[in-house]
């Protein structure tokens, strides 16, 4: 993993988290707000300006990759590289969440 | 037959928000927006009066895969009006919001983006201007001792302070998003 994408994706926003959350299944756009919405009882919005730019720049860095289209819907899928980041990310999650329940 | 009207409005480069503003204000006064072209004209036709949100994207990218990027917006529940110069035009009524302002953009991250990407579409061109002809102008003219030239030097003081607000009127809410994304 280089210097750029450590950068750029460690920490990660939300938005960026939920969607290679969502991506290691193959998923459309529309899905993974669907499922956050799912996963987080409506508490995580994510709106279509944010998605469309956060999906084309994970493609763009290697996180994710295109599959197919359906009907004039992209379909994405999480890369080994995206697993990385994801994996660095949710332990990050943990290590906060750890200190966090000690701490109080 | 409808009634119609048309608005001459300039926004500058940095002031989407306003413009979403006045796009929103128009419906609820019962006028609306059916489209923005040439110079800064914008046409409304006569309608219910209603609470619509209008949002503005910047996103020249999207126009090689503009049907899949228009998708994910009315997935999500926005109606694409049109594209001028570059923007992406967008309105959703707020009756269908459940209770929050939802806007195009969810996070400061995004919203920066979208200044970067502007700054890169519009405002590297404005700025090679501004520093390849309107201060070299100011200069040259400013030594050269006759009235034709020193009208021509006020000509280009007042481009530059001109431009100096269109930068500076970007550049705050720029800082403002950056200093919120990079605080970390």
């Amino acid at each position: 993993m280089d210097r750029h994408i450590r950068k750029v994706y460690v920490p990660m926003t939300e938005t960026g988290f939920y969607i290679l959350l969502c991506l290691r299944e193959e998923a459309h756009g529309y899905s993974i707000v669907k499922r956050t919405e799912q996963l987080t009882q409506g508490q995580v919005k994510i709106s279509p300006g944010t998605l469309y730019g956060s999906l084309s720049k994970m493609e763009k860095d290697g996180l994710i990759k295109f599959v197919r289209e359906e009907e004039k819907r992209k379909i994405y899928c999480i890369t080994e590289l995206g697993t990385q980041v994801l994996d660095l990310e949710m332990k990050r999650i943990e290590r906060l969440y750890k200190s966090m329940k000690e701490a109080t | 037959m409808k009634k119609l009207k048309t608005e001459l409005r300039f926004f500058s480069i940095s002031a989407w928000k306003k413009e979403e503003k006045y796009l929103r204000d128009q419906h609820k006064n019962g006028w609306e927006f059916i489209g923005v072209n040439g110079l800064c004209l914008y046409h409304f036709q006569k309608c219910e009066p209603k609470d619509m949100v209008y949002q503005l994207d910047y996103n020249p990218d999207s126009t090689s895969q503009q049907s899949e990027y228009i998708q994910m917006f009315r997935d999500c529940g926005w109606e694409y009006l049109q594209n001028y110069v570059g923007y992406s035009y967008f309105r959703k009524a707020a009756s269908e919001m459940d209770g929050t302002e939802e806007e195009i953009f969810c996070d400061d991250a995004s919203r920066l983006d979208m200044m970067k990407r502007v700054f890169i579409g519009r405002m590297i061109p404005l700025l090679s201007i501004f520093l390849l002809v309107i201060i070299p102008q100011i200069i040259m003219q400013s030594r050269i001792n006759d009235p034709f030239n020193h009208s021509l030097m006020v000509f280009f003081c007042i481009l530059f302070v001109l431009y100096l607000g269109i930068f500076i009127s970007f550049a705050i809410p720029f800082w403002k998003y950056y200093k919120a994304v990079h605080k970390k």
